[in-house]
């Protein structure tokens, strides 16, 4: 039986900014990992510009600068294996699963208030 | 209980959007530095499905000349009062 | 209590580091014990030792070394993130091969794991960023 009062996970990381244009998408992750890492149960929650971080088809930038594309096709090795997006983010964009690098479950808000809830420590970045 | 801590303006993106999407019905939302704008009559209605629940920071409000033109519905804490929502919240969050 | 700060904003550049600081020192007043703030992302900027602030505007690096002095609040930098913005101690500094340095104790050079600790083993774990 659940305990209402402990929560499932360690730390759930809040992704709310698109790849390249700022650090704070790279610099979330590597909160995420790091917390994969030291054995935390972590999940991730894309949300806003955050869902475009799981975009197909992206590419290093200009300078050759790397993006996050090759480290979300990491999580899994790091079993970071729970993926949340917000509904309302992939409804404002016109996208699916199926435009999606990676396996999501899509949440709504009530979803996704009961998702912070379940979590010990919240990031957000 | 949680404390959800914003300290963007209604205007600038989504944070407040986001803040009040992850909030469950007991959770509390203060406002911080630009954040304070939210606390004005003309934007507090954003806010309508967490009233009573709804504060911001006394020296924020004054520095931006906001003290006295916020809404009555917005409890308004001075830095200790901050602290002390912190407290009573078992877990704080910020958006920005 | 047991606190510990995180703190994402540049001093000078938006409001973090102010409330953030601001906020510290509301904490220990009330008695708590304030653990850590771990700087990360431009928040690292504020372990820069060579800030020079105008005499009229308040010195943020001097008030994070004050609560370390005062209190023994631990000043705690992403070293990964410090180092990609030219933050580093004399020690990373000869080992990268610069003949300066920029951060010097009481801010400490550390790992990102030292942040998700404190999340967990804090019991309030307050973000200011930009």
């Amino acid at each position: 039986m659940r305990d209402e009062q402990t929560p499932d996970g360690d730390l759930l990381v809040i992704l709310r900014h698109g790849p390249h244009g700022t650090s704070w998408l790279r610099e979330g992750l590597d909160a995420a990992l790091v917390g994969a890492a030291f054995g935390r149960e972590v999940a991730l929650l894309f949300m806003g510009e955050g869902v475009l971080a799981l975009l197909e088809g992206q590419g290093p930038g200009a300078l050759g600068q790397k993006g996050t594309g090759p480290t979300l096709e990491m999580l899994e090795m790091y079993d970071i294996e729970a993926l949340y997006v917000e509904g309302r983010a992939m409804e404002r964009y016109g996208l699916e699963q199926q435009d999606l690098l990676l396996e999501t479950r899509c949440l709504d808000a009530a979803a996704i208030a009961e998702l912070v809830d379940r979590n010990a420590l919240v990031l957000t970045f | 209980m949680k404390l959800h801590i914003v300290n963007r303006a209604p205007d600038a993106g989504r944070a407040v959007e986001q803040a009040l999407s992850a909030m469950t019905a007991e959770d509390r939302l203060l406002l911080i530095e630009d954040g304070v704008q939210g606390a004005l009559p003309s934007q507090v209605d954003g806010f309508a499905d967490i009233e009573g629940r709804l504060y911001a920071l006394r020296d924020d409000l004054e520095a931006r000349g906001l003290m006295g033109r916020h809404d009555e519905r917005v409890k308004v804490v001075d830095v200790d009062g901050f602290v002390t929502l912190t407290e009573q919240a078992e877990r704080t969050l910020s958006w920005y | 209590m047991r606190y510990a700060i995180l703190l994402m904003g540049a001093p000078y550049s938006d409001q973090a580091s102010h409330s953030a600081l601001r906020f510290a020192r509301a904490v220990l007043a009330r008695g708590h014990q304030l653990e850590t703030v771990f700087f990360y992302h431009d928040g690292v900027y504020n372990a820069a030792r060579l800030a020079a602030p105008p005499q009229d505007e308040p010195h943020l690096v001097d008030g994070w070394i004050t609560l370390n002095a005062e209190h023994g609040v631990a000043l705690q930098v992403c070293i990964a993130a410090a180092l990609r913005r030219g933050l580093m101690d004399e020690r990373e500094a000869s080992r990268h091969g610069k003949s300066g340095y920029s951060v010097e104790a009481p801010f400490e050079l550390t790992g990102l794991g030292q942040l998700v600790d404190l999340g967990l083993n804090c019991d309030r774990l307050v973000t200011f960023a930009s």
